[in-house]
């Protein structure tokens, strides 16, 4: 592969993880649209560098987060058992769908995308004082506090079986697309664990990581991971993260919101129709 | 209210330290590799050592998880954590029963 490549690979992996980071939104749903359509590379190329890619933003951010005490490490791991089964279901899916299917079922992802942050993340109401759901959640001593404020808040966590099934069909996700499956775990932990939001945003990134390891641990020893792709892309992401929070505050706007899910909407187009092409195109692996 | 005494220390801060540090690492190699390519020298094998330290830093996260829970006594959590690990283990197997050479 020609060397300059990776530095183009580089700059465009920075661009798409500082515009999401910007967002607060994982980069890895706009790294295998752009890698797939504007670069032309192999989709199972593309996602094999994305998921490592999740895997460096999610290690590269935790740490300001577990510092500021705002990560639930004991719900995570409870989660992570269902998200990594999920991604084990994933790599033995993976080798079996049509890569059309991939097309379509990343545009299905890329509208849900669209549709939430159209919709805009608001403080669950009521959240969760009430101790409904003693079983699993006490046995495990899930419920905790975070500071807000100067303060501690306690919190109780909710429908733990609901929760821990959602993070099934993100692991699954997560391993198919090679995306960060934020799309899928914002709803799981909002509205069925109910966590206060700071709470369910920091758990949330540092679960990414170990669910992402389960599926891209596989596809290297498989092959699926290009390095000269991978490499690039991943140390990108990484650098385009930590510009992106730094820049968060400042341009945070309605009307950049706006923007990014025009953005989205049209990348869910073009996905869908490169995968009614290849769909229709007959065999184009 | 229930204050609980019996606790083993936090390990947020050695996992905080764990994932900045070795981000660092990786991010380090593969930059390494990345350059080493784009100077004329073959950077491949170094960037996939960067891409596999990646891979592998959430895996330390979840046995530096897993000491702490045997520190404290958490026999639940580290069944929790035993069973995560054991998972991706297994996904690990399934990805070389598959394997095939390394691709270019």
């Amino acid at each position: 592969m020609d060397p300059g490549f990776g530095l183009w690979l580089f700059a465009v992996s920075l661009g798409a993880s500082a515009l999401g980071g910007m967002l607060g939104m994982a980069s890895g749903i706009f790294i295998v649209p752009i890698l797939t359509m504007f670069l032309h590379i192999d989709i199972r190329t593309a996602i094999g560098a994305s998921i490592v890619s999740v895997i460096a933003c999610s290690c590269g951010s935790a740490s300001p987060f577990l510092e500021a005490g705002l990560v639930n490490i004991r719900l995570a791991v409870v989660l992570e058992t269902t998200t990594t089964l999920g991604a084990l279901t994933g790599v033995l899916l993976a080798g079996i769908i049509p890569t059309a299917y991939l097309f379509i079922l990343f545009a299905l992802i890329l509208a849900l995308s669209a549709q939430q942050m159209l919709a805009r993340r608001g403080e669950t109401a009521g959240a969760a004082t009430t101790a409904d759901t003693w079983g699993w959640a006490g046995a495990l001593r899930l419920d905790a506090s975070y500071p807000d404020r100067g303060q501690r808040v306690e919190y109780r966590v909710q429908r733990l079986p609901l929760g821990m099934l959602l993070m099934y069909g993100a692991g699954l996700i997560s391993a198919l697309l090679g995306i960060g499956s934020g799309v899928l775990k914002i709803p799981a932990m909002d509205t069925a664990l109910r966590l206060p939001i700071k709470v369910s945003s920091a758990t949330s990134n540092f679960m990414i990581g170990v669910t992402a390891a389960a599926s891209a641990g596989a596809y290297f020893l498989r092959g699926d991971i290009v390095p000269a792709v991978a490499g690039p892309v991943a140390l990108g992401s990484v650098v385009g993260s930590l510009l992106g929070a730094r820049i968060l505050m400042a341009v945070s706007n309605e009307r950049t919101r706006l923007l990014f899910v025009v953005v989205l909407v049209a990348l869910a187009l073009q996905m869908a129709l490169s995968g009614f092409g290849l769909e229709l195109g007959g065999p184009s692996e | 209210m229930s204050k609980e005494t019996v606790k083993a220390p936090q390990p947020e801060w050695l996992l905080a330290a764990l994932l900045r540090y070795g981000t660092w690492l990786a991010s380090g190699v593969t930059g390494l590799g990345v350059a080493m390519s784009l100077v004329g020298v073959e950077g491949t094998q170094v960037i996939a050592a960067g891409v596999a330290l990646f891979i592998a830093l959430p895996v330390l996260r979840l046995l530096v998880m897993l000491g702490a829970f045997i520190l404290g006594r958490d026999y639940r959590l580290v069944i929790v954590t035993t069973v995560v690990l054991v998972t991706i283990l297994a996904a690990l197997v399934i990805g070389l029963s598959f394997s095939k050479p390394l691709a270019h």
